[in-house]
């Protein structure tokens, strides 16, 4: 139990006091901030609107003229709900934060490459490092083909995020947790690999257009 | 509570605006009714300030006098006072971090320490103090304008500041005797005074070239909450740029020494300047720089100045796509795109701005203006006046710390929606340690050496304990202002940790505090007594640079003009023993005015001279 600092009412941790609803300056989990129950399939639509209702009722601009620990609980709540928002938002900062939750996370760094990714990773490095080595008549033609790789690793991105919808709503549903856990983490991993990818690509691409 | 103040601290100029029954308006100044003022400060020997146009006519420059010679006037710098223009871009900005052409620009006291001074007279002064004195000039402007005391105000920032430019500009404002409740993003301003009225919603972009730095801004507007989706820019590309490239294109021909005359090099500015501004309607435009005993005369086509400056807003328009990749959008999927800050009156800024995101930009409201109008709607809004409107800012660049082998370890990520936080665990590495030395930085690139250094901080004193086993939990929270915070727990114990915050750049506390008494005792001086110190400044300058000349130049003097100036010289050496101010300041004027041909001789000689130098290095 916590007491509000403003109306002195004593009650569970939450984001806004539930008598006068000024903001408390606790922490929670990103889920709790938003009164969310922990399910994994979120309507974004509904979670933007939820954010931006709640933020016009706790930043620190509506409280620029209040006492220094209103304006403290303020900005520490503000930072939480923005945190939980951008995790919340996005299904793999949401699948790599369950993982946290239930005291899980991927291998350390991320090291070991699945291993039918591992043909994928090698070839791609190749092509980027023919890329980098690249000049004249032939650069061009080896950009094309970076940029359809490009668009093929964003096909393999979309199909992983399908798996990991698939992954949530069976977590949800209250799935086997030990098999559901081991499955997040194989999506997870793979997208952590495909997003590394891509960015090397456009990275390279990027210099390319610089040189 | 008093009201709160917009203020847009530009580089070129700046302005102060208010909300006035829910519309903001820029508040003009009673006396001129002039709303712009212009970001330019002189600072006398003695440290008397002016601010705005009075500071821009004791600008060194070239003037041509009653008797058609064109002679050197204004503070030239150094012990003779300077005039500081510009001072935007040295906010924050580490002795080191200035860049060598500024170098010759003005007097430096040092550049070696965390903070860029300015020598003028027997004293250094640093960006947020010049800073401090056009804010001050614009709580006064409103002062006399509202009939009341101003304390709390918005100031605006670039949206691409870093974490010690903003802390400088709120160092500003505390020199100025001014709380600064907010700073606010520029571009977000903007969208704040066009999203007012409606005039944008959807995906906003804005883009704003000022005098100085360049910002982009993607927003989501929607149902009265501003959100920034990402923000990308330069704090060093703006429209001085291409002013000073004409500069370099005018003063082409003349020999470096004259080039870097400060003197010349202002003028030249000034024509520059003017020539830009009457591009924006010409085709065409005739401009003449007169020098001692030599004119430049070119002429200067729309063609010309839009080669010179398309490398620049190519610059910019390469910071809007990164921008829009970080916002996830495409050009097409903006429904409006807004122009801030003069230099978009370009036509080709606006041509090239309308080609990438293929639509007309809206300029409905004064470029100029803008910024200061959406300071005044923020300021509504910290004051509760403006309903359900709400600003979610973010912080332009990343912000993390070093680790083992000088890599940067990224905490919060560039385009966070501000206030933020993150909290990290640190541990000791060997036995017993006391310490742990932490070294916050901002930027994007991998190596710490690479990114800019914002602070370091040391943890402690941590009970002695094996090597791995304290917890301390260190939480980085970067508030509305775009400002870092840093707190520090023991996990174990729960207990508070103190933390020793040493910034990289800029001012610390005691300094500040230093400031401001050093201003109140310049504050309660005698106005006679300064006036009178000025006085004797001044014919101390003449009287010396005066007998310099004398002796260097003996050939240029014409008969009987020795003996005149030496009289005249010898009476005001008397009459600045004295305490007779006004006697003092006559005979400067006279001095100054029988050793003009003098002094128009010599800039003659040493521009021919200069000039016959390079055409024998030429041909040889």
């Amino acid at each position: 139990m916590i007491e509000c600092l403003s109306c002195g009412r004593r009650q569970q941790p939450q984001l806004t006091c539930e008598s006068c609803g000024a903001p408390l300056g606790v922490d929670l989990d990103c889920f709790a901030a938003f009164a969310l129950p922990r399910k994994l399939t979120i309507d974004s639509a509904a979670l933007e609107r939820a954010y931006h209702d709640l933020s016009r009722r706790i930043h620190p601009d509506r409280f620029a003229q209040s006492a220094p620990r209103a304006r403290d609980a303020s900005l520490r709540s503000t930072a939480l709900l923005t945190r939980s928002y951008r995790t919340l938002r996005d299904p793999i900062a949401r699948g790599l934060y369950w993982l946290e939750l239930h005291g899980q996370k991927l291998a350390e760094n991320n090291k070991a490459v699945p291993p039918d990714l591992a043909a994928l990773v090698f070839q791609v490095q190749e092509e980027l490092e023919e890329l980098r080595d690249a000049n004249g008549s032939g650069a061009q033609r080896l950009r094309e083909r970076t940029m359809s790789r490009r668009t093929g690793l964003e096909q393999s991105m979309a199909a992983l995020q399908g798996d990991l919808a698939a992954n949530f709503k069976r977590w949800d549903e209250g799935g086997d947790q030990a098999a559901l856990t081991i499955e997040l983490k194989s999506v997870l991993s793979r997208i952590a690999y495909l997003r590394t990818l891509i960015r090397d690509l456009d990275r390279a691409l990027e210099n390319l257009q610089a040189a | 509570m008093s009201r709160i103040l917009g203020i847009d601290l530009g580089t070129t100029n700046s302005l102060i605006a208010t909300m006035d029954n829910g519309v903001p308006r820029v508040i003009a100044d009673p006396d001129t009714g002039e709303t712009l003022l212009e970001s330019v400060v002189a600072i006398a020997p003695d440290g008397a300030v002016r601010v705005g146009r009075a500071a821009i006519e004791l600008e060194p420059h070239l003037s041509r006098e009653k008797d058609g010679r064109v002679s050197a006037v204004g503070f030239p710098g150094g012990e003779y006072g300077a005039v500081v223009r510009s001072v935007k871009r040295y906010m924050g900005l580490g002795g080191d971090e200035v860049a060598p052409e500024e170098q010759s620009r003005y007097t430096f006291a040092d550049l070696s320490g965390p903070v860029v001074r300015f020598q003028i007279g027997k004293r250094a002064f640093t960006p947020p103090q010049i800073s401090a004195e056009i804010l001050g000039a614009l709580k006064n402007r409103a002062e006399r304008a509202l009939g009341e005391k101003v304390e709390r105000v918005v100031i605006t920032v670039p949206a691409y500041f870093n974490d010690g430019q903003r802390q400088a500009t709120k160092d500003a404002g505390r020199l100025a005797g001014l709380e600064v409740v907010r700073l606010v993003n520029e571009p977000t301003a903007a969208s704040l005074a066009y999203g007012l009225n409606k005039l944008a919603e959807g995906n906003v972009a804005v883009y704003d070239l000022g005098g100085g730095t360049f910002d982009i801004s993607i927003l989501s507007i929607k149902e009265g909450v501003f959100e920034v989706l990402a923000t990308n820019g330069d704090t060093h590309l703006g429209g001085d740029d291409i002013d000073h490239a004409l500069v370099d294109w005018i003063l082409a021909d003349l020999p470096e020494q004259v080039r870097t005359d400060r003197h010349v090099w202002n003028s030249a500015r000034r024509v520059a300047e003017d020539a830009k501004k009457r591009l924006s309607e010409a085709d065409k435009v005739d401009l003449q720089l007169e020098l001692p005993g030599h004119t430049i005369r070119k002429t200067l086509t729309r063609d010309a100045l839009e080669k010179s400056a398309q490398p620049l807003i190519k610059r910019s328009l390469d910071r809007c796509e990164l921008a829009l990749k970080d916002a996830n959008l495409r050009p097409g999927e903006i429904a409006a795109v807004v122009l801030v800050g003069g230099a978009t009156r370009m036509p080709l800024v606006r041509r090239r701005v309308a080609e990438m995101f293929g639509r007309d930009p809206l300029c409905s409201l004064n470029p100029d203006e803008v910024v200061a109008l959406g300071a005044a709607v923020q300021a509504g809004v910290l004051m509760g006046t403006q309903g359900d409107m709400l600003l979610l800012d973010v912080v332009p660049l990343s912000l993390g710390i070093e680790t083992m082998g000088g890599v940067m370890e990224r905490l919060i990520h560039r385009n966070t929606t501000i206030p933020t936080s993150v909290t990290e665990n640190f541990t000791t590495a060997v036995d017993n340690q006391t310490h742990v030395d932490i070294h916050v930085l901002q930027g994007e690139r991998e190596l710490a050496n690479d990114c800019r250094s914002l602070a370091r901080f040391k943890l402690g004193p941590i009970e002695a304990q094996p090597a791995g086993l304290p917890r301390i939990a260190v939480t980085f929270l970067i508030d509305a202002n775009g400002i870092l915070n840093v707190s520090a727990r023991d996990e174990r114990t729960g207990r508070e940790h103190s933390i020793d915050v040493k910034p990289s750049y800029g001012l610390t506390d005691e300094e500040i505090e230093r400031m401001l008494e050093e201003a109140i005792d310049l504050g309660e001086q005698d106005l006679e007594q300064r006036l009178l110190i000025v006085a004797r400044n001044d014919a101390e300058q003449i009287l010396g640079a005066l007998r310099k000349q004398l002796g260097e130049f003996a050939g240029l003097i014409e008969p009987g003009e020795r003996a005149r100036l030496e009289e005249e010289a010898e009476r005001l050496d008397a009459a600045r023993r004295t305490s007779d101010r006004d006697l003092i300041s006559k005979l400067v004027e006279e001095l100054n005015e029988l050793s003009t041909p003098f002094a128009g001789r010599i800039m003659d000689f040493a521009i021919k001279q200069a000039l016959e130098k390079k055409s024998v290095e030429e041909v040889s």
